[in-house]
């Protein structure tokens, strides 16, 4: 017999938290209804639900009240837990609930056990495919699944294998591209150290759907733990025959191989990632040919993300069909989001296709931590674009994030409150890119840093207002003329923000003051006199020495000499040094 | 050399598999980051001083990266339930409130509503 369990936690902000006192009001009235052997209740430091009041969570069966006032504690203990019955009135019903299809096994299984894979129906998707599928109607299955590269620019995952699969070659190759390089996101990271073998799996059925006999994992040497249990992984699956040769007793056989990325963020771009598995510099090549025909040692190729071969070993193992009910028409099944920024609870959040942005950041992150107003969602990596608040109520599916200016990326999704500059952090984004620019072409390599100089002038208190125009015009040149995605998505973040936060640039420019405090070149520090006790703390804190004055007549700062460092805001105790923008 | 598995292997893997009395530690980086090895340490070296009979394994990241180091107990008779922010004073408290008691322990569960 299972003790029940009631879990209580007040999800309310504010400054009261009356969760121990709800709970001692349970525990009494447990004891009065003469439950105290069979029930437990506990207070929780988290339920997953927020700004729904005091919520109860009933243990094992999972029933969620929410908004419970004191008046309900005895209808709950007499109804529910003495006999077993839901009151519908307090039920909660929230979307606050994520699908675990990816990282199904994360969490789960011992990542560095190979038995507890199979114990939890690991290779039961490739056994499938040997036993039961040709190479054409495993194709159809995907087809049927509608699965999409979860890469970013979500091409259909079986129109990549059906053209491998039709190119005729001696040889063939199936890369798994693990080299995630987006500014905060770290899916990829989750599942190849929390569920290697899936990742394996999906390969290995990839492989015998295109016909091919050879694979490699490109995973950058930034995830040491990750390359670690891959390895440990494919070491695991060669001693148990389900790699090498003739696997299950099929004719089927199928190599894998580790390759490590030196962190060039470029060669999470498909050709650029050839050519270095191929030994040489990580540079794209113009596309077409594609690498389905001309891959990896000028072979057929299909490369895939770490995250759609997660999906692929779902997909035969429950059947495509079980997968394409979830998700919206167009883009089926879940996608795993990495929560940073400035978000109560960062982390990794799996949902269905078409869930709200909303739900994602207010109902499963729990909102911003600060507690203050929540400005925009950066999502797509320095290739996509920020969505402003009032766009929150937008579905997330490859579509409705083009729409707003933004792509799916791999899958990062940064908050940002009110204290954050848009400008300044499209002028991140766009740094990181020229950073990572591999300088082949023209237009990715002049056009960023060019369009990086402007951005530069305008949080310098330099700008004009024909900057804009000119961004707009590089952006628009860097968008066509780009050899790759990192040169054509580059632009995104700045033409987004100009295009949702042009009252920022305004401000910026014509102004000359920065909203949030982020441009240093905006802003000064001033001492406020009627305010100042003459501590000095401020003159001793100042790495630059630049503040001057003495007991009698007080203190200033010397702007020339101020690195705007904020050290004397942060030390005074009277709120004598003001920041003004 | 270990054992090579074969399709009748596959087959034979039970759809549901009973649940055994466990303790999972959260092992990916953003738990290890979050001190998981030493609350590892100390679950497994405690469990077995003091003969609990539970296994003390290594798992990957559930998700809620914000409350690792996450440890999810799972003991007979009492629901499998998670605690985050987990501190080697929690861990021991767990090993003696939780496993042996069987007395979850207050203000640490941390639970994520999700649907497999």
């Amino acid at each position: 017999m299972t003790t029940h369990v009631m879990l209580i936690k007040d999800t309310d902000f504010s400054a009261v938290d009356r969760t121990r006192d709800m709970h001692d009001l349970f525990v009494k009235q447990v004891r009065d209804a003469g439950l105290a052997d069979s029930v437990q209740v506990v207070r929780a430091a988290d339920v997953g639900i927020y700004n729904r009041g005091i919520v109860v969570k009933m243990l094992p069966s999972g029933t969620v009240y929410a908004g419970v006032s004191e008046s309900d504690i005895e209808t709950i203990v007499e109804t529910t837990v003495k006999k077993g019955v839901v009151v519908d009135r307090l039920v909660h019903r929230g979307e606050n609930e994520q699908v675990r299809i990816v990282m199904r096994h994360c969490g789960v299984v011992d990542p560095e056990s190979i038995d507890e894979y199979i114990g939890a129906q690991g290779y039961q998707g490739i056994k499938r495919v040997l036993f039961e599928y040709s190479q054409d109607t495993g194709i159809e299955e995907m087809k049927t699944s509608g699965l999409r590269g979860r890469g970013g620019a979500g091409y259909p995952t079986w129109l990549k294998w059906s053209l491998a699969k039709s190119a005729f070659a001696d040889q063939k190759y199936v890369i798994c591209n693990g080299d995630e390089g987006d500014p905060g996101a770290y899916m990829d990271r989750s599942v190849l150290e929390g569920d290697p073998h899936c990742v394996l799996e999906g390969m290995m059925i990839a492989g015998y759907c295109i016909g091919a006999t050879k694979g490699f994992l490109y995973i950058r040497a930034e995830y040491p733990l990750a390359i670690k249990r891959i390895q440990l992984a494919l070491d695991q699956a060669y001693a148990a025959g389900l790699l090498g040769k003739n696997i299950l007793g099929t004719p089927f056989s199928f190599d894998l191989e580790v390759r490590l990325g030196a962190g060039a963020f470029v060669c999470g771009e498909e050709t650029a990632l050839i050519a270095s598995i191929e030994g040489r510099r990580g540079t794209p090549r113009p596309r077409p040919p594609y690498p389905s025909d001309v891959g990896l040692w000028k072979k057929p190729t299909i490369i895939n993300n770490v995250e759609t071969f997660a999906n692929v070993s779902y997909i035969f193992y429950k059947g495509a069909k079980e997968f394409s009910k979830i998700g919206t028409e167009k883009s089926k099944g879940t996608k795993v989001f990495a929560l940073t920024g400035k978000i109560r609870n960062s982390g990794l959040v799996e949902i269905p296709m078409g869930t709200p942005l909303r739900v994602i950041i207010e109902d499963i992150g729990g909102g911003v931590a600060s507690g203050k107003k929540i400005l925009a969602v950066q999502t797509g990596g320095p290739s996509g674009g920020v969505i402003p608040e009032q766009h929150f109520d937008t579905p997330v599916s490859y579509e409705h994030l083009l729409e707003l200016g933004s792509f799916m990326g791999s899958g990062g999704m940064i908050v940002m409150d009110e204290d954050d500059c848009l400008v300044d952090i499209a002028k991140f984004y766009l740094g990181f890119c020229v950073d990572e620019s591999c300088g082949k072409c023209a237009p990715c390599r002049i056009g960023g840093y060019q369009m990086l100089k402007i951005l530069e002038k305008i949080t310098d208190a330099k700008g004009t207002e024909d900057d804009l125009a000119t961004l707009k015009r590089i952006a628009q040149a860097m968008q066509k003329a780009s050899l790759c995605a990192l040169g054509q998505g580059a632009p995104n973040p700045i033409i987004s923000t100009m295009k949702y936060f042009a009252e920022e640039y305004r401000q910026h420019i014509v102004d000359r003051k920065c909203r949030a405090g982020k441009c240093t070149k905006l802003m000064r520090f001033e001492i406020v006199d009627a305010k100042c006790k003459r501590c000095k703390l401020c003159v001793i804190n100042c790495p630059v020495h630049c503040i001057s004055g003495d007991k009698d007549n007080g203190y200033l700062i010397d702007q020339e000499t101020c690195i705007k460092c904020g050290r004397c805001f942060e030390v005074c105790k009277f709120e004598a040094v003001a920041r003004r923008y | 050399m270990t054992k090579k598995i074969t399709k009748a292997d596959l087959d034979a893997v039970p759809a549901d598999r009973a649940p055994r009395e466990y303790i999972k530690v959260g092992m990916s980086s953003c738990g290890v980051a979050a001190g998981a090895d030493e609350v590892f340490g100390i679950l497994a070296s405690e469990a077995e001083k003091r003969k609990l009979p539970v296994l003390v394994k290594p798992c990957g990241c559930s998700g809620a990266c914000h409350a690792e180091p996450l440890v999810e107990v799972c003991v007979q008779g009492l629901p499998s339930v998670t605690y985050g922010r987990v501190t080697p004073e929690v861990a021991m408290r767990i090993l003696e409130e939780h496993v042996r008691d069987k007395r979850l322990v207050q203000d640490y569960i941390v639970d994520v509503p999700v649907r497999r």
